[in-house]
């Protein structure tokens, strides 16, 4: 086999113009995801009636299907959703002018909510109820413990499920090219239909994604190292 | 202006059935030959075998470390190129047997960690008891520790399986005509995007529903064999 090295190097350079792109779906993806999640999850964990049982429904059906589904079902069925919206209300918008990446953006976002409520309700079970009625003992009202108590220790719970969800996201990320959005695994098909080289491309990929991935591992180590502080454990 | 039919995602249903056996053949065979992987994976790292471990280290690593689509055009154009190199000729095998391999590859990863971990869940003073009676090193493993590494396993396995499955969702980009494949060409026939992928959907996640359900079965029948007994 004679491995063109040059070509690696230059689809290396190439991919690293759409690295944004991939990393915007990723973190978008994942900050909305959490918004959705940590409101499902407190839903849940709250017991509130209607919205709980709607979130465990949403959190069983994104978590039984794989997430090209989810794109494919947004693609295709939210511009219906919203020209059949927009018509009715008589607004000139259309559905034609959400950019491609949008559908990603909707639907990624839904797909990482489900998982991360999970990983929120996790956290949240993960600290000792005894802490949130020593809170109240004290004259906390819920509010301030949740803020206070709570969710710190929650976040430094499952700092390690975020940081698998990200990466789990990011690798998702490679699922936009269904949708002709160019991120980086797009770009690596692009790249090599120059001259059939896909093998020297995809590696190119591959060691970008394995950089990525890395970067993203080391950075939760140190925000660990911060968030769990206050966690001294033993006695002393 | 389009509206959803639900009669014709009835239909596709029942048309994208025959399809659900290529996505098990794959589910089925990466997963087996996934944990024949992962256990040869593992085993440097729970014997800690000087080189072999960073072996593995570099192996786990970049199969949880890259997306799974990028290893599957990895080593569908990759492998012929490796093959040629000891005179066989790949071109002609089918996508399929690519898509199993890069899928038992990946799950390979998976199951090495999942064992490391069950491995070392079992208590060091259980490994040194049996020794204490008098078990070979053979015995402790086969009595002992794998029963209970099984036990701690399952849930994980369980959810390996579920992720496989869904993952085999991609296996159209090779052109293997598995569900989403399937779907996606009858799709393309009919016009009815929507309603394809909403069959397509609801298939999933009934595939999924059961292997849940079988595998809480299994888990029950096994803790009251006793055989998960902790």
């Amino acid at each position: 086999m004679t491995l063109d090295y040059g070509f690696i190097w230059t689809a290396f350079v190439a991919l690293l113009d759409v690295v944004p792109v991939t990393l915007a779906i990723t973190v978008v993806s994942v900050l909305c995801g959490f918004v959705i999640g940590a409101s499902v999850a407190l839903a849940r964990q709250f017991r509130v009636p209607v919205l709980s049982q709607l979130g465990a429904a949403y959190v069983t059906f994104i978590r039984g299907t794989p997430m090209i589904t989810h794109l494919l079902l947004i693609y295709f069925g939210l511009p219906m959703l919203i020209d059949s919206v927009a018509a009715a209300l008589g607004l000139s918008f259309r559905s034609v002018s959400i950019p491609m990446i949008g559908f990603a953006y909707v639907s990624f976002s839904i797909t990482a909510g489900a998982y991360m409520s999970e990983v929120v309700r996790s956290g949240l079970l993960a600290v000792d109820r005894g802490q949130l009625e020593a809170a109240h003992a004290v004259g906390m009202t819920t509010a301030q413990a949740m803020k206070r108590i709570i969710l710190p220790q929650a976040l430094a719970a499952s700092l390690p499920n975020l940081s698998n969800m990200l990466i789990g996201m990011l690798h998702g990320s490679t699922l936009a090219f269904t949708v002709s959005v160019v991120e980086i695994n797009a770009k690596a098909q692009i790249v090599a239909t120059t001259n059939w080289k896909f093998f020297e491309a995809y590696l190119a990929a591959a060691l970008l994604f394995w950089g990525l991935t890395f970067l993203i591992e080391r950075l939760t180590a140190l925000a660990e190292r911060r968030f769990r502080r206050y966690y001294r454990g033993g006695v002393s | 202006m389009m509206s959803f039919d639900i009669a014709a995602v009835l239909d596709y249903l029942i048309k994208l059935l025959p399809a659900i056996r290529i996505t098990l053949v794959i589910v089925a065979s990466s997963i087996l030959l996934g944990l024949i992987v992962g256990t040869l994976v593992a085993l440097p790292q729970l014997y800690n075998i000087p080189v072999l471990k960073r072996l593995s280290q570099l192996y786990l690593s970049f199969f949880r470390g890259t997306p799974i689509l990028i290893q599957l055009f990895l080593f569908y154009y990759g492998l012929p190129e490796l093959l040629k190199l000891v005179a066989v000729d790949a071109a002609r095998v089918p996508a399929l047997y690519f898509v199993i391999l890069t899928y038992a590859l990946h799950s390979g990863a998976f199951m090495a960690e999942m064992i490391r971990a069950a491995v070392a869940a079992v208590d060091r003073g259980q490994v040194e008891a049996a020794y204490a009676v008098g078990m070979s090193g053979l015995q402790v493993f086969w009595r002992i520790v794998l029963p209970q590494a099984i036990a701690t396993a399952l849930p994980v396995f369980a959810n390996l399986t579920i992720a496989n499955l869904k993952d085999t969702s991609l296996a159209f980009t090779l052109g293997v005509m598995e569900l989403t494949g399937k779907s996606q060409t009858l799709g393309v026939m009919s016009r009815q995007f929507l309603e394809t992928y909403a069959a397509l959907a609801i298939l999933y996640f009934i595939l999924s529903f059961v292997l849940e359900r079988l595998f809480h079965l299994l888990e029950r029948r096994m803790s009251r064999k006793g055989l998960a007994g902790i």
